[in-house]
């Protein structure tokens, strides 16, 4: 059994960024937020900042994306043109569908009126007059939580015509989805929002051209908007210092500045979610928070962020969690709540589950996705059956890059890349499943007795 | 033939609903969660096309929409709707045993179509967002975490 490391401090109630007001009783109610420093960030943009010193702020914060991707936000925002007479969007992605993934709903379980304040200094920076939030159906109390945010915050002058008294005015709704992972997707939830199957678009246009409606639209994710008031209130830079700064080997790299939260769940002893600066390990995390494997048992393998990301193995996980580091594994951050499977997890059955996954929810516009899935489910079925040869994994491999990279969005890498990570780490689990293959000419030596 | 949509007792909802877009097909969502909930469970043809006149849109794109969504029902439904997650992290953790428990306790022959007796429907359903508290059902939309198959057969008869 691996070593158990000591695991470095979780963030303290004084430190965190966006779970300060965890455990806080009513902290999703307006008097407690407002009596713990809720909406001072937006009084102060409104109040002494002009929008373009906003999005600068956030620019030098070097936030990243918190829904997977990691698209720098401030860079985001600067896609919006700012002479359109359309009006513009803000719209946020709370359709929290990557499996193993549930940060965001304890975010607007527990903290409403904190994703209402950074959505709405993101409409301030960016001439916004509306707010989408975008909720999955399969969230009941989040929805209820910030629907009854918004209410609180119409009452107050917080939302609507001038906000906290100043010349802006922004209004916010909830729109609730109804079971469907493709509308995590940025521009398939824009179709949805619009009313219609979640069907990503092609892009360009991009949303912060036409987006939502036809028009200028900001999509971001819960986590992202949910860091900004702390940037407002602290200033970029400090935001910038926390966390992994970028590899002064390579130019293109962003670091992973700031907080996260980060959970495991899957076979572990203390499933959760907790909130780390970048930089602990995969090994930490799994190890020291999700308190490593269940009784009895030893981890086999790791997908270090949702399911759409390649799987580490149980001796590659001294990564540090950040959005390089990872990637330079050969994997991805992607929404940092891993998913742990152990010694007793079958590497077939679980491409059986993952396939079936993909297949279900893939939207079907594009041919690699819409039979690929199916396919790749198929062939896993047939060599969990015992049926399967190995010519079936060679056929994997022909459909892997027939599928990757060659679909309107990424569904498809996201099925391709756990997949061709577990058949490729795991082959002999695959092999041990097949059918005895006669050796090269011993049917005929046989047939000659 | 559509039935008149909205019901009285929808309307203003309904109005209130349209009123927060720009363009009023895109409240079709929400009016069809509402929908749902009031006519038993599911969206009959009859629903689906006063929805459609309801939003000016053609019934087709209604049905397209009860298709693509999970959260839909455009066949009769049981009363009572229970959902398995059945991706990775409730597979690691035991789904497999609940969706047979389900099945076995509500007289489902499988998920998907309802029991013989209408009460139940119990439905497959991907990543329910509680992984940290594996595996977990849905009861008629409420939450149930930490869930063994015994305590699912106790949730499931305490249902009408």
């Amino acid at each position: 059994m691996a070593p158990r490391p000591p695991a470095p401090a979780a963030l303290t109630p004084e430190t965190r960024v966006l779970s300060r007001n965890f455990g806080v009783a009513g902290s999703w109610t307006l008097a407690v937020a407002r009596e713990r420093g809720a909406y001072a960030s937006l009084e102060k943009a409104l109040g002494s900042m002009r929008p373009d010193e906003v999005v600068e702020e956030v620019k030098k914060s070097r936030l990243r994306g918190r829904g997977g991707a990691g698209f720098p936000t401030g860079v985001k925002w600067g896609f919006v043109p700012k002479d359109s007479p359309k009006p513009k969007y803000i719209v946020v992605n709370a359709d929290e569908s990557e499996p193993g993934t549930f940060k965001d709903r304890y975010l607007m379980e527990l903290d409403p009126h904190l994703l209402l304040e950074g959505a709405l200094i993101a409409a301030y920076a960016v001439g916004a007059s509306k707010v989408w939030i975008y909720i999955r159906g399969e969230y009941p109390l989040c929805i209820e939580r910030v629907e009854g945010a918004i209410r609180e915050a119409r009452a107050a002058g917080i939302l609507g015509d001038r906000v906290l008294g100043h010349a802006f005015s922004c209004d916010a709704d909830v729109h609730p989805g109804a079971g469907a992972y493709i509308c995590g997707e940025e521009t398939g939830l824009l179709e949805s929002l619009e009313g219609k199957r979640g069907h990503p678009r092609i892009k360009p246009p991009f949303p912060a051209v036409e987006g939502a409606f036809g028009c200028p639209t900001v999509i971001n994710n819960v986590e992202t908007l949910m860091h900004v008031p702390w940037i407002v209130a602290h200033g970029g830079e400090a935001f910038a210092r926390q966390g992994l700064p970028p590899d002064p080997a390579n130019p293109r790299s962003l670091g992973s500045a700031g907080t996260k939260l980060m959970g495991v769940s899957g076979a572990v002893r203390t499933p959760g979610l907790w909130e780390f600066e970048f930089g602990i390990t995969l090994r930490e995390l799994v190890y020291g928070y999700g308190g490593g494997p269940l009784e009895g048992r030893a981890i086999k393998a790791v997908i270090p962020g949702g399911l759409s990301m390649p799987v580490l193995t149980e001796a590659e996980l001294d990564v540090r969690m950040g959005f390089d580091e990872l990637q330079k594994a050969g994997s991805g951050l992607g929404t940092a709540c891993a998913i742990v499977m152990d010694d007793t997890c079958d590497m077939v059955d679980a491409c059986e589950n993952i396939a079936h996954f993909f297949a279900d929810e893939s939207c079907g516009q594009c041919t690699p996705c819409r039979e690929g899935c199916h396919w790749m489910e198929k062939i896993f079925r047939r060599i969990r059956s015992g049926a399967g040869t190995p010519a079936d994994l060679d056929l994997l491999e022909g459909l892997f890059v027939n599928i990757e990279g060659r679909t309107i969005c990424a569904l498809a890498d996201a099925a391709v890349w756990p997949l061709r990570s577990i058949v490729r780490k795991f082959r002999g689990e695959f092999l041990r499943r097949m059918r005895p293959q006669p050796a090269p000419g011993a049917a005929a030596v046989a047939g000659g007795r | 033939m559509p039935v008149e949509f909205p019901p009285p007792e929808l309307r203003a909802a309904c109005e209130e609903i349209v009123a927060r877009y720009p363009v009023r097909s895109a409240a079709a969502l929400p009016i069809l969660h509402l929908a749902q909930r009031h006519y038993d469970n599911w969206i009959s043809p009859e629903v689906e096309a006063g929805v459609a006149r309801y939003l000016g849109v053609g019934d087709a794109h209604v049905r397209g929409l009860l298709t693509f969504y999970a959260m839909y029902n455009h066949r009769p439904a049981g009363r009572h709707e229970v959902w398995v997650c059945r991706t990775l992290t409730c597979w690691l953790r035991g789904a497999a045993a609940l969706k047979a428990a389900a099945l076995a306790r509500t007289g489902c022959a499988r998920a998907g179509e309802p029991s013989a007796d209408g009460r139940f429907l119990v439905k497959d359903m991907e990543c329910l967002g509680l992984c940290e508290l594996a595996p977990a059902v849905f009861v008629d939309g409420t939450p149930h975490t930490h869930v063994t198959p015994e305590a699912l057969a106790r949730l499931l008869d305490a249902c009408e």
